[in-house]
C-alpha cells in the first residue's frame, strides 16, 4: 500500500520501461517448477500455421514426437540454457489464475512465474515414410480378396492390417502433404476407405487385361480413353476402383476426350520395367535370355532398352556370361543410414555409375547428395582419371 | 496419436511475455527457501541515457541489453483433459493437449559478470532482498 505503483505491470512493463525509471522483479505468487509451461523456438515463418492451428505433434508413444505443419515434418529437440532465465508472463494472465482464483494477488512488480531450463527447437526432418511402406504393405489388396469380404457379409469386416487416412495420420510421423506424396509414390489406393497397396502380379493381370482390349478395339496404348477402358476391364470381372488405378499406376494423363472422358497415355518405362521384373521374379537370368524373353513380353509398339532397369537390376559377370538379377530401389529403406547398410551389405565396393540409381532418390533436409556420400561412404580413387569407388565407412 | 497445437490467440494478437536472463544462478537465503511467493528478487532499471539496462539484485549491480530473439519462442502450455470435456472437441487429441499462451520476442539479458555495489542500495536490502547473484561461470 505504501508505494503506489503504476497500473502496468508484469511483462509489458518490463518490456515497455522507459528511460528514467525502474521496476522490482520478484517471484510470482505462483512461481514454481510448471513443467507444463513450455518455451519453443519457432522459425517466423511457421507463426501463421500456428495461430491458424493447423500445426500438430504426431508419434506413438514409443517414438520420438515430430511436429508437423501442412507439408513438412520437424523434429523436436531440447536445449538447456545455463543461464536462469526468468519467465514473465503478462499481468493480465488467466492461465495462471485458474487453479483456485489466488493469481491476481496484488502484484507490485514484474513477477517470474518460473525460471526456464531450457527451450525446444525445430529440426527439419524427412518424414518417416519406411513405417507407411510397413504398414501398407500388412495387407497388400490381392486378387481373390472380393470374395473373402462377402463371406463375412454384416459382420465387422476384418479390418488387420488396413488403414484409414485417419489411421495413417495417427501412426506415421509425417505431414498431410508428404504423406499423400508417400501414397502415391507407393501406389497405394483407397479401396473401401482403406489405403492399399496392390499386390504387383494383381496388377500385372489387370495390365494384361488391357492389351488384348486394346488391339481388338484398336485403341491407341497413347491415348487411351479412361471410360472405355474402365468399363472392359470392370467387364473382365476387375472392380472399378482397380481399373482406375491401373492407369494412374502404369500411365499419366495426357488430356481430355470426345465425351468428356479422361485420356491417358500409357509409360513405356514403367511398363516395360513392370515386365522385367515379372520375369526377375523368377531368380536371375542370363542377360541375353533376359533380353529376348522381355522383348517378347512387352506390347506391340513398345521398345525395351536395358537403362530402362536403371535402380531395377544388378548385373554380374560370372566366366563369360552377364548375369542380371532384380534389386530394386523401391524396396530399399528410405533412411540414409539404413540404406548405405544394405547397399555395402549387398556389393562392398560401388562404382558411381551404379551406385547413383540407389541413392538419388534419398531426401534429408539440410544435406545434399554430396554430403550424404561424405557421411556415408568413403570415396577412392587409384588416378585422377579413373572412376571414383564407393565403399562402407 | 496426434496432438493439435491450440491456440486461440488471434493474429498479431498473441500475448508477449518477457524473459530477464542472467549468467549463473540466483540463490536464494536459506531462510527465505520456503517462502518466495512475491519474494523480491531484484531491481530492473532502465538509466536515462544509453540503451541499457541494469539489474540489481542484493549488492550485485548488472548491466545488460534488450535483446530482439533471432526466431521467437512460444510459450505453450501443457493440459491434460478430460474426457468429459474432449467429447465436444476433436476426437483426435487423447488425453493431452497444447495451448499457445503467449510469445516472447524480446529478452533483457544481463551477460556480464555483476558488478558489486560498495554502498548500500536503498532499503531494497531490508525488504527482504536476500537474493545473491552467484556462481557466475566465465565463458
Amino acid at each position: 500500500m505504501e508505494q503506489p505503483h503504476p497500473s502496468c505491470r508484469g511483462a509489458e512493463a518490463v518490456l515497455n520501461l522507459q528511460s528514467g525509471s525502474s521496476i522490482s522483479v520478484a517471484y510470482h505468487p505462483l512461481f514454481g517448477p510448471h513443467d507444463d509451461l513450455i518455451l519453443l523456438e519457432l522459425d517466423e515463418k511457421l507463426l501463421p500455421h500456428i495461430l491458424q492451428q493447423r500445426v500438430t505433434l504426431r508419434g506413438q508413444p514409443d517414438e520420438d514426437a515430430v511436429l508437423c505443419t501442412p507439408s513438412k515434418t520437424y523434429g523436436i529437440k531440447f536445449v538447456g540454457n545455463s543461464n536462469s532465465v526468468f519467465l514473465i508472463p503478462p499481468s493480465d494472465h488467466s492461465i495462471l489464475c485458474d487453479h483456485n482464483g489466488k493469481g491476481h494477488i496484488q502484484q507490485a512488480s514484474a513477477s517470474v512465474i518460473k525460471v526456464a531450463p531450457g527451450s525446444m527447437e525445430l529440426v527439419e526432418v524427412a518424414p518417416r515414410l519406411d513405417k507407411l511402406r510397413l504398414l501398407l504393405s500388412e495387407n497388400p489388396y490381392r486378387s481373390g480378396e472380393v470374395l473373402q469380404f462377402e463371406d463375412v457379409d454384416g459382420m465387422e469386416k476384418c479390418i488387420a492390417g488396413l488403414y484409414t487416412w485417419d489411421d495413417l495420420v495417427d501412426k506415421v510421423q509425417a505431414s498431410d502433404e508428404e504423406l499423400r506424396t508417400g501414397l502415391i509414390a507407393f501406389s497405394a489406393v483407397e479401396i473401401d476407405g482403406y489405403w492399399r497397396i496392390v499386390d504387383e502380379e494383381y496388377m500385372g493381370k489387370l495390365l494384361m487385361a488391357l492389351f488384348p482390349s486394346s488391339v481388338l478395339n484398336d485403341w491407341s496404348l497413347n491415348a487411351l480413353n479412361e471410360n472405355e477402358v474402365v468399363r472392359v476391364l470392370v467387364q473382365d470381372g476387375y472392380p472399378q476402383k482397380l481399373a482406375h488405378h491401373c492407369l494412374s499406376v502404369y500411365g499419366s494423363k495426357v488430356g481430355e476426350g470426345l465425351n468428356g472422358s479422361c485420356l491417358w497415355s500409357l509409360d513405356e518405362r514403367r511398363v516395360c520395367v513392370h515386365f522385367a521384373r515379372e520375369i526377375l521374379r523368377g531368380g536371375k537370368r542370363k542377360m541375353e535370355s533376359l533380353m529376348e524373353e522381355w522383348r517378347h513380353k512387352i506390347p506391340e509398339g513398345m521398345q525395351a532398352s536395358f537403362d530402362m532397369l536403371e535402380g531395377e537390376v544388378l548385373t554380374e559377370k560370372l566366366g563369360v556370361d552377364l548375369w542380371v538379377r532384380a534389386f530394386s530401389v523401391s524396396a530399399l529403406p528410405l533412411t540414409p543410414a539404413e540404406r548405405f547398410s544394405i547397399l555395402f551389405k549387398e556389393r562392398s565396393k560401388w562404382e558411381w555409375k551404379d551406385l547413383q540409381p540407389y541413392i538419388r532418390d534419398l531426401k534429408v533436409p539440410g544435406l545434399s547428395l554430396e554430403g550424404l556420400l561424405l557421411k556415408y561412404t568413403r570415396r577412392i580413387q587409384p588416378t585422377l582419371d579413373a572412376e571414383p569407388i564407393f565403399s562402407a565407412r | 496419436m496426434q496432438i493439435r497445437i491450440k491456440c486461440s490467440c488471434s493474429e498479431e494478437s498473441c500475448q508477449e511475455w518477457a524473459i530477464v536472463e542472467l549468467q549463473g544462478a540466483v540463490e536464494i537465503q536459506p531462510s527465505f527457501q520456503n517462502s518466495l511467493h512475491n519474494l523480491k528478487i531484484g531491481q530492473l532499471c532502465r538509466p536515462s541515457s544509453p540503451e541499457n539496462y541494469t539489474f540489481t539484485v542484493g549488492y550485485h549491480e548488472l548491466t545488460g541489453s534488450k535483446v530482439p530473439l533471432k526466431k521467437p519462442f512460444l510459450v505453450l502450455k501443457k493440459k491434460k483433459t478430460t474426457n468429459v470435456e474432449q467429447q465436444s472437441s476433436e476426437s483426435d487429441s487423447p488425453g493431452a493437449e497444447l495451448e499457445v499462451v503467449g510469445i516472447i520476442r524480446h529478452r533483457i539479458l544481463f551477460k556480464t559478470r555483476p558488478k558489486a555495489l560498495i554502498s548500500k542500495p536503498q532499503p531494497v536490502v531490508k525488504k527482504k532482498a536476500t537474493a545473491t547473484c552467484s556462481s557466475a561461470a566465465i565463458k
